[in-house]
């Protein structure tokens, strides 16, 4: 995943239009062709949701306890 | 009148008591001047004081009724400094000594005492002393404002307890003269110096113990007005946690000594880190938390069999278009079986319909020139040429009436 820009999507957008495409495929009743354009997006919104989680656990983890940076 | 007391003859007690009270009695009035030690009110109609004399360590219980110690405009507190018009009064029933007071005058201290009596009374009645008016101290002040004496035992025990609490604390510490007949001017100037600077946030006017002459200056009028006028929060430190002084009334907080003041005014810094250590700790949990919650919701939804194995969308469809193929081959064969059924039935019932067969029992079909067909020997004429088919082929014959002598028959027809 490319650095350059943030998503401007967020995770719980992107949660919710996963979860939504999910139920679309499950239900079926699509054509071919929206079905494969469906799972693609699919795909795309699980690497932007695991992106988001991915960098959250970062920052948590940068943010680490033992850090005695208040001391003065 | 009574013969002298021997062993042989002794006095009855109340012979000894009257003559002692006659005798006391005799004494009349006196002005004596002490200082108030002990008062009581105890009983209904009587006030005990204890007169001490502050000279020398002796002292008289002086009594009086309460319409003489209630006195409009006398303030009768302990340590207080009177002038008493009394007479030496013995009391028979008890063979106890007192000064029995007619008139109760306060005197030097005792007057300032009441003086800010009074004092207390006329700013109580403005508000000046109203709960209303308390302002809450800041949590963390950045500069801590102190009137002090110089290098008194007071101001060492504010910065050394608040540098203790809170090392990175600042002071600005103002050195006013804290006794005597300037001490209050000089207070109320450090007060409004350090009210003045943007950065002080909290003042401590702290002073050591002392006597209650001592202490005066911290209960002038114009101080308590100075204190009540500060926009900054004021502390005071005054004094022994007993000695109550004017400017404890007008204060936001009163604390009982210097260390006290530095330990409402500082927080402790220990504290605050393991408070903020303790918020850090479970707003890390808190987050943590839910995050796992959501990895583990997207793992769920990603190994779903719609986003894990793509593939099955294709399976199910590669199946179909097979069974359809199937499908399609296996009625075209059948459409196909049935033409060829079709195309033999035809066949045959060309074959059934075609003359040939006639012809190969041995019939002839006879043709004119024209191609139609002859049914009637009167058709043709005498030597016309015909046509004759027969299975094997045609055959052209020419008619010739005359080389057939018998006569034409019905069972051709």
């Amino acid at each position: 995943m490319t650095e350059s820009a943030e998503p401007t999507t967020t995770y719980e957008q992107a949660r919710e239009e996963l979860a939504d495409v999910v139920r679309r495929l499950e239900a079926g009743g699509l054509t071919l062709e929206e079905s494969l354009a469906l799972w693609e997006r699919g795909e795309e919104l699980a690497k932007l949701c695991q992106h988001w989680l991915d960098r959250a656990r970062e920052r948590l983890a940068a943010a680490a306890p033992g850090d005695d940076a208040g001391r003065e | 009148m009574t013969s002298p007391s021997t062993p042989e003859a002794p006095w009855p007690v109340r012979t000894v008591a009257r003559k002692v009270a006659e005798w006391i009695g005799r004494l009349g009035e006196v002005w004596v001047e002490g200082q108030i030690a002990q008062l009581s009110r105890r009983g209904a109609a009587t006030v005990f004081l204890t007169l001490r004399d502050p000279a020398a360590d002796l002292s008289v219980p002086v009594t009086c009724s309460r319409d003489v110690a209630d006195r409009p405009g006398l303030e009768l507190t302990e340590g207080a400094r009177v002038i008493v018009r009394a007479r030496p009064d013995y009391y028979i029933a008890r063979g106890s000594f007192s000064l029995r007071a007619t008139e109760i005058r306060a005197v030097g201290l005792g007057e300032l005492l009441a003086r800010i009596e009074r004092i207390r009374r006329l700013l109580a009645a403005e508000g000046l002393f109203d709960a209303a008016r308390k302002r809450p101290l800041p949590f963390a002040p950045a500069v801590v404002g102190v009137v002090t004496g110089r290098d008194s035992a007071a101001e060492r025990d504010v910065l050394v307890t608040a540098r203790r609490r809170w090392p990175a604390i600042r002071f600005a510490v103002h050195h006013s003269l804290v006794q005597g007949p300037s001490a209050a001017a000089s207070v109320i100037e450090g007060l409004q110096r350090l009210d003045r600077d943007p950065e002080v946030e909290v003042i401590v006017v702290a002073r050591g113990g002392g006597s209650v002459e001592d202490l005066l200056p911290f209960s002038d009028e114009g101080l308590v007005r100075a204190i009540a006028a500060c926009r900054t929060p004021v502390v005071t430190a005054v004094g022994h946690e007993t000695d109550t002084t004017l400017v404890d009334h007008a204060v936001d907080v009163r604390a009982a000594t210097p260390t006290d003041a530095a330990h409402r005014v500082v927080p402790e810094i220990g504290e605050q880190r393991r408070l903020v250590d303790g918020l850090r700790a479970r707003a890390r949990h808190l987050v943590g938390t839910r995050l796992e919650q959501q990895e583990r919701w997207l793992e769920s939804v990603r190994s779903r069999p719609v986003l894990a194995d793509p593939q099955r969308l294709l399976h199910g469809r590669a199946d179909d278009v097979e069974q359809l193929r199937t499908r399609a081959r296996r009625t075209l064969v059948h459409r196909l079986e049935g033409a060829e059924r079709d195309l033999e039935h035809a066949r045959a019932r060309v074959a059934a319909l075609s003359p040939a067969a006639t012809l190969e029992r041995g019939y002839a079909v006879v043709q004119r020139a024209d191609g139609s067909l002859v049914r009637d020997p009167a058709e043709v004429a005498d030597g016309e040429l015909l046509r004759v088919r027969v299975a094997g082929g045609r055959l052209p014959v020419r008619v010739d009436r005359a080389a057939d002598p018998a006569p034409p028959t019905q069972e051709d027809a």
